[in-house]
């Protein structure tokens, strides 16, 4: 999904209407899919299935649903890979405070005393 | 960027006069949203650290939640981020119009989801009696998705600003008092928006409190009807205000701008997947 990839390469011919059409298209095409996957996630917190399960699937499917409006919605898939080198600096330092304070908290020794 | 013709080929995605060749406002919104996701992800992971040992108890968020109103309110924010890309690339196209009526789609899906939050909030204080300040869960609930729901007003405010500004005319425009014009456009978008959503929770309050659908309605109409007597003044109004009045200064040229305040919505749309999966769904686990 870089801006380096093939498709990027055609980017300077955005203007041809037909490239607008088929962007339009992909547009539609992705809220659909970003409607499908969010009713997934809310059918799949009731599926009898081990919580490991369930949470990795709605990770991944948020995660999904993430890249697809980043790259498409926010045309990082069409824009300078500099753009997307700034945005995931801040969602890897993002994700290393959840990370951090996650851990630390989920620690049993963080547990707080009774009271 | 904006100094490009309009009738000019002109590359969105590449500005041969900045050394990065970015557009400078594409570039600040970029680090701006980069910082903003440290800010979202502090308060995220304040709440979720909370939620791994809740006190004894404490409100029960099974209990407290609505999932199909947050539901509904997330598919509004995915369907709302659709239009504003449809506005993004109409305005890449030089088509005003399509813009315009992508950019008020968008406000209008805004105000759904506010509207939905003003309602959950409501529900939760007065039914749920979950409180900023009686419970952590409440706390930390409250501050992160009233922080997200402040970031959705500010863009709707911004949406609302760039569709009067679209209205512009264009320059030797014999149009001087364009500017008064367009503050009391701002006034009746913001008036009629308003009083929208006040009507909205109005009638859904009637339809709860109620017991019949006939007296819900009987109550409905003697309760709001100077409001909406009020919006449809105020939508006549915002009609008014956007007749033709001749060629505007708003076409390809200004997609920067656009784009900019497009990656700032997309942006709270993505804040919200993240808030829906981790402090609503995982809560049904």
């Amino acid at each position: 999904m870089s801006a380096s990839s093939p498709a990027a390469s055609s980017s300077h011919h955005h203007d041809d209407d037909s490239h607008n059409v088929s962007k339009f298209q992909i547009y539609v095409q992705i809220a659909l899919l970003l409607a499908v996957i969010t009713g997934i996630e809310i059918v799949a917190v009731y599926l009898p299935f081990a919580k490991w399960i369930v949470v990795t699937t709605l990770v991944v499917l948020s995660t999904v649903k993430f890249m697809f409006v980043i790259f498409y919605f926010m045309h990082l898939r069409w824009d300078k890979p500099f753009c997307t080198i700034l945005f995931f600096i801040g969602l890897v330092l993002a994700s290393g405070t959840m990370w951090g304070l996650l851990a630390l908290f989920g620690a049993e020794a963080s547990r707080p005393l009774p009271v | 960027m904006s100094s490009h013709s309009a009738s000019a080929t002109i590359d969105h995605h590449h500005d041969p006069s900045t050394s990065t060749g970015i557009p400078n406002k594409k570039l600040l919104m970029w680090t701006f949203l980069a910082s903003d996701c440290m800010f979202f992800a502090a308060l995220i992971s304040t709440h979720l650290s909370y939620r791994l040992h809740p006190p004894a108890g404490g409100l029960d968020p099974k209990v407290v939640f609505s999932p199909e109103l947050t539901s509904f309110s997330t598919f509004i924010l995915l369907m709302s981020s659709l239009m504003m890309a449809l506005a993004v690339t109409a305005i890449q196209k030089g088509n005003v119009k399509s813009c315009r009526w992508s950019l008020l789609t968008t406000i209008f899906f805004g105000m759904i989801f506010l509207g939905c939050q003003v309602y959950e909030f409501e529900h939760f204080v007065h039914e749920k009696k979950m409180l900023i300040n009686n419970s952590m869960l409440g706390t930390t609930f409250y501050t992160l998705t009233g922080t997200h729901g402040t970031h959705v007003a500010i863009g709707v405010l911004w949406l609302t600003l760039m569709y009067v500004r679209s209205f512009k005319p264009a320059a030797g425009s014999t149009q001087r008092t364009w500017f008064s014009h367009q503050l009391l456009h701002v006034a009746a978008i913001a008036i009629a928006l308003l009083l929208s959503l006040k009507i909205v929770l109005g009638l859904v309050h009637s339809l709860q409190v109620e017991p019949s659908y006939g007296a819900a309605v009987g109550a409905f109409f003697s309760h709001q009807f100077l409001s909406i007597a009020g919006a449809l003044i105020a939508y006549g109004a915002c009609f008014w205000f956007a007749r033709p009045r001749g060629p505007v200064d708003f076409n390809e040229a200004h997609a920067i701008d656009v784009e900019s305040m497009g990656l700032y919505w997309h942006f709270v749309d993505i804040v919200w997947i993240v808030i829906f999966t981790a402090v609503y769904l995982l809560e049904y686990l």
